[in-house]
Parts: C-alpha cells; structure tokens; sequence
C-alpha cells in the first residue's frame, strides 16, 4: 500500500498547499484600481491598447467586452509565452522549449488518466496508449533541453546571473531530474504510457498487485515530491498569473454598490503610519485620516 | 561600466555605487551627438558630497535626507525602515495595494524580460543600478529576510542575503527616485509583475513611516496643495487675480473676449487645471476658456483651497496624501453640484482621480470624472466651432503621457483631433501605450533638488529626447518650427528642461505645448496665430 499511500497523500498535499495559497491571494483586500493597457476584454478598441474611458460622457454609455478576447489573449500568452517572444526574444526559444516539455508531459499523464478511467470499465485503447507515449518522450526531451538550455543561459549571461539565486538553479535541476527520469523510464519501458496508465488503475482501485520497477519507480517519486514542493515555490505563477492580469492589469471595473460595501468596511480600519503627517495622538481610521488634512 | 552585484547595496556606506559618465550613455541624433558640444554634468562640491547624503550615482534628488552623527541614530532609522516593511505587509495598514505587491514580490521568475523595456535603464547604456529588477529585487529579499518568518535563516540559505544597513536604506530611498512609475516594464512582465508598483511602494514607506520624501512632491507638493492651494503657492487670490489678468491680457492679443468663469453653481462641468499651467504655460487654460466660451458649454473653475489645481502628488509617493487630495477635489465638485469633472491636460491627474481614487470616493462623492481628451474631442467635433486647419501648417508630434495612454487606455480621441487640425502630424516610435515616458514621470518632473535635474534631462528624459529628433528627422534644422504636443503639465515641464538643457529650440526649432493651445490655433475665429514661436 506504500505507493497507494504516496501518490493519493502527494496529491492531496499539493490540492490543500496550492488551495491555501489560492485562498491567501483571493481574500487579500480589495485594492486601489491600478489597470494597465492594452486590455484585451475591450472589445473594438484592445488592437490599439485603448479603453471605455475612450468614449465621451463613457458612464452614460453601455460597455462592450469581449471574453472570447481575454481567452484568445490568454492562451497564446500561456502556450506560445507572447510577451517573452515580444520583450525579450533572446530567453523565448529556451523558456518555450522548457515549458512545451512541462505542458507535453501533463498532456501525456492526462491520456494516461483517461485510459486508466476505460479500463476499468474493461475497455483499452492501443491507439491513445501510443499517442501518450510519443507525447510523454516528447516532454521529456523537450522538458530537458529546456532545462539545460536555462541552467546555461543564467550561467553565462551578465544580466541573469546576478539575480539566480541557489533556488532558481535547484527548482530547475529539480525539475530536470524528473525529466532526465522519465526519459530512462521510457527508455525501458515498452510503452511508458500503458505502465503509467496501468499504475493509475491500480492506485484509483486500490490494487494491491501493485508494482513498479526501478527506474520508473524513482521517477515517480521524484515526481511526486516535486508536487509537493511546487506550490510552496513562486512556480505557481500560473495560478499568480490569474491574479496578476485579472486582478490587477485587467480590473477597470468602475464601483459599483458591492464594492462601496467593501471599501466603506477597509475605510474603518485603523491607519497605523508614524510618519508626522499621518499620525495623531487618538488613532484614527482611513477615512477620518483621508478626509481631513493633518499639520506636518 | 562597473558591473554590480546585489549585495554591493549595502556596501561602503559614503562612496557611490556607480558615476555617470556622459560618453556611455545611448548616443543621440546629430547635432546632438558630440558628448562634448553639450553641458555634461554637474558635480557635485566636495562640500556638497560632506554634507550631503551622495551614495548611490553622484546626483541628489533630496538635500533633506538627515545624516546620521552617530550608529545610534543609523540603527534608529533601520528600526523604522523594518516598522514600514512589515507594515507594508499588513492588511489594515496597506489594504491599498496589497494584492499587487504581494503578487509582484513573490512570483517574479527572474527572467529580466523588462529590463529592455525601461527607458532609463536603455538611455543610461544598460547601468545595472538602472535596472527595474535592481532595487525591486533588493526589497523583495529584504521582505523575505524581515517581513517573513524564518526569513533570516532561509536568506542565509539560498544566498539571498542582503544586509539592511544605512547603505542600503538611503540608497534605496534614492533608487525609488530613479523610475518613472511609467509601468513599461509591467506591460512587458509575462507574470505581471509590475516593478514601478515595487517602487511606488518603497517610496511610500519612505514617506508614511520615516518622512522621507523629497520637498518638491510633500512640503511642497501636497501638504502646500491642501493648506494654500496648490504646489506652485498660489492661494485662491492669486490664482483668480493672475487669470483675470491673463483673461484681459489674451483678450486683447486674440481680440475676442476671454472670461474665465469661477465657482458657477449647478454647472455642468467643473474644469480642473493643473495650477503651474497658470504659471508656466498660461496659455494652456486660457485655451480652455476660449473653446469652452466658444462652444457654449456651461462651465466652472473653483476658488476653494485645491480646487484649482488638479495635481495629485500623493500618487507618486503617498497613499494617505493621495486619497486626501483626490477627496478634496471631489467634495469641491459636490458643493458646487455639477454634473462632472473634466480633468486638465495632466496625465497623473486623470490617473489619481479617474480610477486610482475610484475606491476611494465613496457616495456622493462618486462624481462622474472625464478625460480631457474625450471631452476636447467631443468639443472638437460638435460642430459650434469652425476650425481652418491650415493654420496648423507645420510639423506636429504627439508625447503620449503614461498616465492616460498606458495606465489608462486613452490613445485615440486626441489622434483624431491632431489628424483633424494638424496637416502635418506624424506619430513618434513607438507611441501609443508603448510609448516612453518623457523621464519627468513618477513626479520627477517638479523634483530639481541639488543636480537632479541634470540626471533628468541627461537619463530619464534621454530616450524621449531621441524620439523626438527622430520623428522631426525630416526637417532637423532651426528654420522649420515644429511642435511636440504633450497634453500634460509634467510632461511639458520636462521637455521644457530638456529643451533648454540641448538648445533644441534653437538648434532644432522645437517648442512644446498643449493640446487645447493647437485647437485654438486652428480657430477661425483666431485671427493672429495663438502659438507663438520663439522668434515672435
């Protein structure tokens, strides 16, 4: 039952660390509005960057957004890493090579997944096996050149060097080895994603005859510390991202009562500053503080 | 160029980090090319660089900033500086910004991706200490270090360890005055982090928790603005006296009669202008008078303390001041009881008020806000003026201010007025919201302490300068007048230093303006032409 045991308890760490984070993020209070063009919801107008703000008189005017816009935005940026191809073409053959083999590897443990959902109803599907496999080997070469690639490019160049720090290196030979593994497991397996899918079924039905061999064994343990690692790391910022463009960038909405609601409550909080224009002898609030002028 | 490291912050306390040296920076455009034709930099005295706080570039932007006698009083202000930090971090004393600097010092991946999207870091020639990573990274390793738990001992670690000493605060104090806040380098992030909100927040604990901010955006900035009246120290008086005299004096150029109108009750509009309009660019608001005159749009100006002028510097630096500033505007709007606020040609103004402040202004105070540039388009194109663009017969550039292009997505509505009236407009590259700020963003424009204003026109303002030449490069010469229009005081003020710093108007015959100033030019009704040039 140890490995039952290890991959439903890793992945459950990894669900209730990455929720916890998602809930400390999602609950910090509302913020002052701080958007930034181009956005693409804005429908007619994202091409060239502008805003609602565009139209004359614009409160008395119905909006036009788009979200098959933010979607179409968000996944060239997510897939194709459109702002590193737009800002800084240098780094974007190696961070898109790293993160095709990231995504390749997902794909290829999702088929794995799903194969293992089949049989166990008693079906099998040689074909979806196949393709997994070619996308796993693809992952794992792809994954690692990229790993290599960067660990090279922090080494040699003067403007990343003095900001990769000893967890820059270790994050990315951390993950190198899970790539380096899976490729050997490949290597010896006659097909990794019939083994794979295989080991799924038997963990989701609890198999006992469970069984896996070295070196796949160990590529699985790795795998699965690293998901327990990564959302104790800043490699969550594909959840960060979210927050950051929609949250942040993308947020102009205007208030509204939910939000006067909310920013009457943050306005009662007691301002703590020590800074002569800000501090009185009776503590006061945000908006006793903001709405009178204290002498410096 | 000395390549630095990031624990060299906390290094030799009295010597500067780097000194600028004038022949490595990003060369410009004939006949500005010659390091040696032009004014280089001033140095600063020996007696200066005694007395004075100088540890980071060999430029001061703040003369005030105290020097220490003794350790005791050092390890004061560190003690302070670690009581911001975690303040900073704290939902009841930052519930302003928290979501974005938390999310932007925790999730950036090193990748460098903004540093080539930083003007002043490009004009510089690639200085380390100019790079938009350089002191954001420092303070998010000082937060990791002080502001979490076991900080210290996981700085120590993974080699993340920056020691916090005099050095290092003073240093970073003068490195936040080295930004624009123009957020470049936040559109160019694939995480959004956004580096100028680091340093917005670096000088905002500066100033909430040790009152370190430079004179020019507090002393004399918004504490001035909320006990007189407005930075440049006119009180309501003066500010009606000096525009009753501009009204009489542009009566009499224009031949047409020019009323400023104030504290009309129940009007539709109240017009906010930035007060150093008056003063340095007085054509600007009289502009403004003669359009809305001219259109027949019932409009005011307020007399009440602040209520004249529509600078917010409380953005770059202060969010209690900022949310002061922006209240009081807005409780001027509502004893008057007009239907909406138009802001003036100000980029930072239409940032603070139209939707930094929107959560901030609450009830009644919630006052419909509008984009000067929409509201002169509308003007523009209503028809109840007649225009001759003809009059505008000579080459035009567009300054996009960050404020309201990048931060607010304001691009077109002043494009088409300019393509309307100007025959010969021509667009800078790159413009719109990839524009380059003009170096005075992030309040640096009104900051001249000591030779700042030096590093100004020869760093910050350098990439702008450049775009500039280029987009006259077809008429270079001092015999074909051209026109930057910067639809912004700040702007304005820095291509004014920057002007006078190269000679531009008589080497190159460019002047600076408004928006509204070329509208009225193209007036029919304008019988001598409204913009003068230098040589009338």
């Amino acid at each position: 039952m140890f490995w039952h045991g290890f991959i439903i308890g890793s992945i459950v760490v990894f669900i209730l660390i990455l929720a916890y984070r998602i809930i400390r993020i999602a609950s910090l209070p509302v913020h002052l509005r701080w958007e930034l063009a181009p956005i693409p919801h804005e429908r007619d107008r994202s091409k060239y960057g502008g805003s609602y703000l565009e139209v004359y008189e614009w409160w008395q005017k119905p909006r036009k957004k788009s979200l098959t816009a933010v979607i179409k935005y968000m996944a060239v940026e997510i897939l194709l890493l459109r702002a590193i191809w737009k800002h800084n073409r240098a780094l974007w053959p190696l961070s898109l090579t790293f993160h095709a083999g990231i995504y390749l590897v997902i794909l290829a443990i999702l088929l794995s997944i799903i194969h293992a959902l089949v049989s166990i109803g008693g079906a099998t599907s040689e074909l979806l096996l196949d393709i997994a496999w070619i996308i796993a080997i693809t992952g794992y070469v792809l994954g690692g050149l990229g790993v290599v690639g960067l660990i090279l490019k922090r080494i040699s160049n003067e403007g990343l060097r003095p900001f990769s720090s000893f967890t820059t290196y270790f994050n990315l030979f951390f993950l190198g080895a899970v790539f380096l593994t899976g490729y050997m497991s490949w290597m010896k397996a006659e097909n990794l994603a019939a083994d794979m899918s295989l080991i799924i079924k038997q963990t989701l039905t609890l198999d006992n005859a469970i069984n896996i061999s070295y070196p796949l064994s160990l590529h699985i343990g790795l795998s699965l510390v690293f998901l327990i690692y990564l959302p104790m790391t800043n490699m969550i910022h594909f959840i960060a991202k979210y927050f950051t463009y929609h949250e942040i960038r993308w947020d102009d909405e205007p208030q509204d009562a939910k939000m006067t609601v909310k920013i009457l409550g943050l306005m009662k909080q007691p301002v703590g500053w020590a800074s002569s224009h800000i501090k009185t002898e009776e503590k006061k609030n945000w908006a006793d503080t903001s709405s009178g002028h204290e002498k410096t | 160029m000395k390549k630095l490291k990031l624990t060299d912050i906390a290094a030799n306390e009295n010597t500067p980090l780097t000194e600028l040296n004038i022949d490595e920076l990003i060369p410009l455009p004939p006949p500005y090319d010659r390091a040696g034709d032009l004014p280089g930099f001033r140095q600063l005295t020996e007696d200066q660089r005694q007395r004075l706080v100088c540890n980071l570039d060999g430029v001061v932007s703040y003369a005030g900033l105290p020097k220490p006698e003794n350790e005791a009083e050092k390890k004061k202000y560190i003690e302070q500086f670690l009581g911001g930090l975690k303040k900073l971090l704290d939902k009841e004393n930052n519930w302003t910004f928290l979501q974005p600097l938390i999310l932007s010092l925790d999730y950036c991946a090193q990748c460098q991706t903004c540093n080539d999207a930083c003007p002043v870091y490009l004009a510089s020639g690639r200085n380390d200490l100019y790079r938009p990573t350089y002191r954001s990274e420092i303070f998010r390793r000082l937060i990791d270090k002080y502001g979490k738990t076991g900080g210290k001992l996981r700085a120590r670690l993974t080699g993340k360890d920056i020691r916090l000493n005099w050095a290092t605060i003073t240093r970073l104090y003068e490195l936040s005055y080295r930004c624009n806040l123009c957020r470049r380098c936040a559109q160019a992030c694939p995480m959004g982090v956004d580096n100028a909100l680091i340093t917005r927040e670096l000088r905002k604990l500066f100033s909430q928790e040790l009152g370190w901010a430079p004179k020019e955006l507090h002393e004399k900035g918004t504490v001035l603005q909320l006990e007189v009246g407005s930075p440049t120290g006119l009180n309501p008086r003066v500010a009606i006296d000096n525009l009753e005299f501009l009204d009489e004096e542009f009566s009499e150029a224009t031949g047409i009669d020019v009323k400023t109108v104030w504290d009309k009750q129940g009007a539709d509009v109240l017009l906010i202008h930035s007060a150093g309009d008056i003063i340095s660019f007085p054509e600007s608001p009289i502009s403004f008078t003669i359009l809305c005159n001219a259109a027949g749009i019932n409009w005011t100006l307020s007399s009440e303390i602040g209520g004249y002028d529509g600078v917010n510097y409380g953005l770059f630096y202060d969010d209690v001041q900022l949310a002061r500033v922006a209240i009081r505007h807005a409780e001027i709007a509502r004893k008057l009881g007009v239907k909406k606020i138009v802001m003036g040609e100000c980029g930072h103004q239409h940032k603070a008020f139209i939707t930094v402040a929107d959560r901030v202004l609450t009830g009644d105070l919630n006052i419909p806000r509008e984009s000067v540039m929409t509201f002169l388009e509308n003007l523009v194109f209503s028809g109840k003026i007649e225009f001759d663009p003809s009059k505008n017969d000579f080459p035009v550039t567009l300054h996009d201010p960050c404020n309201v292009v990048r931060n607010l997505g304001i691009v077109e509505p002043q494009r088409r007025i300019l393509r309307y009236l100007c025959p010969q407009f021509r667009e800078m590259t790159p413009s719109g919201v990839d524009n380059y700020c003009c170096g005075g963003g992030g309040g640096l424009s009104v900051m001249s302490d000591v030779n700042f204003t030096d590093w100004k026109v020869n760093v910050s303002g350098r990439m702008k300068f450049k775009q500039v030449l280029e987009a006259f490069a077809d008429v270079p010469g001092p015999e074909v007048n051209k026109y930057v229009c910067a639809p912004c005081l700040n702007c304005k003020l820095q291509f004014r230093d920057i002007f006078e710093h190269y000679g531009a108007k008589e080497r190159s015959g460019i002047i600076c303006g408004g928006l509204a100033e070329l509208i009225v030019n193209a007036m029919v009704d304008i019988k001598t032409p409204f913009i003068k040039w230098f040589d009338d």
